[in-house]
């Protein structure tokens, strides 16, 4: 099976005023279909700017990234803004959803930018916040959520015009553990159900633990790909 | 509120005032300064069509037809109708012929006057009443007309026309009738009577005693010709100029045309209140739009991130830029419209809100829009995605 993200040699050099700050220094990763991988790895050891690089939103300095045989590094601005709309789902720390508009709003606007055009259909949407448990929260924004409904709202962002791909950020660095374990386990219900792949980097090892595979980085490599204890009870 | 767009300009409700109501301004600088002016020419035209004289007999020099000084001595008329003849008094006089084909000449007298009500201006004819009426269809409807201002009894006199009788206030506040005093040339007049219709100034007093207001001199600003027949304006035309050479000698049915030349620099003028509507058009949503963006940075990420062109982010900024302005636009055409019903009332301004001229006020507010939020539309598209999405 062709992975559905691999990256080679990855190197990101940060020009800081004079002085070059390597982030990146030749990360090498393959990613399945279907997969859940955390990240993990001490602050600065260039989990974000991966992260980032992946989804299309920086540029490497050098080395390769292929998400579903297409070289996102061999493209321009424009034409790594159209893959991530069609490929990539992201989730934030910070939820980062549109203040001033519903959660079925934020939903709507992603299918926007995704196809272009208003979709009336809402079935789609109520779909999605009904497997992330908030369909009586459609026409809520969200400072009337929770931290953990905004998330789920952002995750069901992420996931409405079903990317290949989706990176999340933290995604439970903002909320109790209460919250955390809700949408953990939303996250996980997305990858088993929908095969849905979920790249998330996290500092929180339980979160890291329900994923199938944990990635350590330290200073811009990959050291280290394990099977979770999860995944690994989940077999046997 | 599902819109994006809709809901950034609710977000912010006192800013989204102030620009709409600037881009407002424009729209009304634009439309009421181009009424105002197209009005009062649209209105000084009719006025002028509904003079019968076939010809206008204007002193030398630049024909203009807003309120030359008394330029012209009245005696011509006499000329004109009579001839001249060498008399004792003036024995080396060159004597010419009475034009063939006159029914009459009237001289008038014509002066510009700062309005009462204290805006803009308003003209005052000085008029040899018996020969006046003869060269235009003028209709007293109520009271009388007016004497030849010889006498103390009859100096200040004047008559108005209907519009001002019916939208004018008199010395002491009150609607204009028979009998009401009203302020001209800087003297009370005594209103005799009230005519049908405008024909040019809407007040008119009698020409010496304008003469006498003016300076004492027996003259008038041009002659009204009237042929017995329309038939023969070209041919009294040609022995006005011949017999006459050095005035200006014009046929009434010009002087429409005449009014374009007067237009020219007024023209001028309303391009220049255009282009400062579009100006503040365009400076106002280029400063909203601008604080927008650099208070929407973070959200600007979010569209990156979710994978939003630049197309489509500038797309949304303009989008939302032309909403402001066409709500601009929609209050500033309300309050021209209320300025119009207010200025009309209270003043003898009319103004027009031509639908071309109107339409030129909407794009000047719509284009204005659109463009100063272009640098603010393509800054947020040029915003680096990761830094947007982290900025606070």
């Amino acid at each position: 099976m062709n992975p559905v993200l691999e990256t080679i040699d990855l190197q990101m050099i940060y020009h800081v005023g004079k002085v070059d700050v390597p982030a990146l220094r030749g990360a090498t990763l393959q990613v399945e279909p279907g997969e859940y991988v955390a990240i993990m790895g001490p602050s600065g050891c260039g989990k974000s700017t991966f992260l980032h690089i992946v989804g299309g939103m920086l540029k490497p300095t050098s080395g390769r990234v292929m998400i579903e045989g297409e070289d996102l590094t061999a493209m321009t601005d424009a034409q790594r803004t159209d893959l991530r709309r069609r490929k990539i789902g992201f989730v934030f720390q910070r939820f980062n959803l549109f203040p001033t508009l519903t959660a079925e709003g934020n939903l709507k606007l992603a299918e926007r930018i995704y196809s272009g055009k208003d979709n009336r259909d809402s079935a789609r949407r109520r779909e999605v916040l009904k497997v992330l448990g908030l369909e009586d929260k459609m026409d809520h924004k969200p400072l009337e959520l929770s931290g953990g409904e905004q998330q789920r709202v952002a995750i069901a962002r992420a996931v409405i015009n079903r990317p290949a791909i989706i990176l999340a950020d933290e995604p439970t660095g903002n909320l109790d553990t209460e919250n955390s374990d809700v949408v953990l386990t939303m996250m996980q219900q997305l990858n088993k159900e929908f095969r849905q792949t979920i790249i998330m980097i996290t500092h929180n090892a339980e979160a890291a633990a329900r994923a199938d595979r944990i990635i350590e980085m330290r200073d811009g490599h990959v050291v280290r790909s394990t099977v979770s204890s999860e995944a690994i009870q989940g077999r046997l | 509120m599902d819109s994006l767009i809709a809901a950034n300009i609710s977000q912010r409700p006192m800013r989204t005032a102030i620009s709409i109501t600037g881009v407002a301004l424009g729209v009304i600088l634009v439309t009421l300064f181009v009424g105002l002016s197209r009005g009062m020419m649209r209105d000084a035209a009719e006025r002028q069509a509904n003079v019968d004289a076939e010809i206008r007999f204007l002193p030398s020099g630049n024909v203009s037809l807003a309120g030359n000084p008394l330029m012209l001595p009245s005696r011509y008329a006499g000329a004109l109708l009579r001839g001249v003849r060498p008399t004792a008094e003036d024995p080396d006089i060159e004597p010419k012929p009475a034009i063939e084909g006159l029914a009459e000449v009237s001289p008038v007298g014509e002066y510009v006057q700062g309005s009462v009500a204290g805006i803009g201006f308003e003209m005052v004819d000085g008029l040899d009443y018996p020969s006046f009426t003869s060269t235009t269809h003028l209709t007293i409807t109520r009271g009388r007309g007016l004497k030849d201002g010889l006498t103390p009894e009859t100096e200040y006199e004047a008559i108005v026309d209907h519009y001002y009788a019916d939208s004018g206030k008199d010395i002491d506040g009150q609607p204009v009738h028979v009998g009401s005093r009203i302020t001209v040339l800087g003297h009370t007049f005594t209103v005799v009577g009230v005519y049908e219709p405008s024909v040019l100034a809407r007040v008119k007093i009698p020409l010496h005693t304008m003469q006498q207001l003016l300076g004492g001199v027996e003259n008038c600003t041009y002659l009204l010709v009237k042929c017995e027949r329309p038939e023969l304006a070209d041919k009294v035309l040609q022995d006005l100029r011949h017999y006459y050479p050095g005035n200006n000698v014009i046929l009434t049915a010009d002087i429409p045309a005449l009014y374009s030349q007067t237009l020219a620099p007024v023209e001028i003028f309303l391009k220049v209140v255009i282009g400062l509507g579009l100006i503040i058009s365009v400076l106002v949503i280029l400063l909203a739009m601008y604080t927008t963006i650099i208070e929407r940075t973070r959200e600007i990420g979010i569209l990156k991130s979710l994978g939003a062109s630049r197309g489509f982010i500038v797309m949304t900024i303009e989008k939302e830029a032309a909403m402001i302005s066409a709500l601009g636009v929609v209050l500033g055409f309300g309050v021209a419209l209320i300025g119009k019903l207010a200025i009309e009332a209270n003043t003898r301004l009319m103004i027009d809100l031509e639908p071309r001229w109107l339409l030129i006020a909407a794009l000047v507010g719509l284009f204005g829009g659109v463009l100063g939020a272009i640098y603010p539309a393509l800054r947020a598209a040029n915003l680096d995605p990761v830094e947007a999405i982290s900025y606070d």
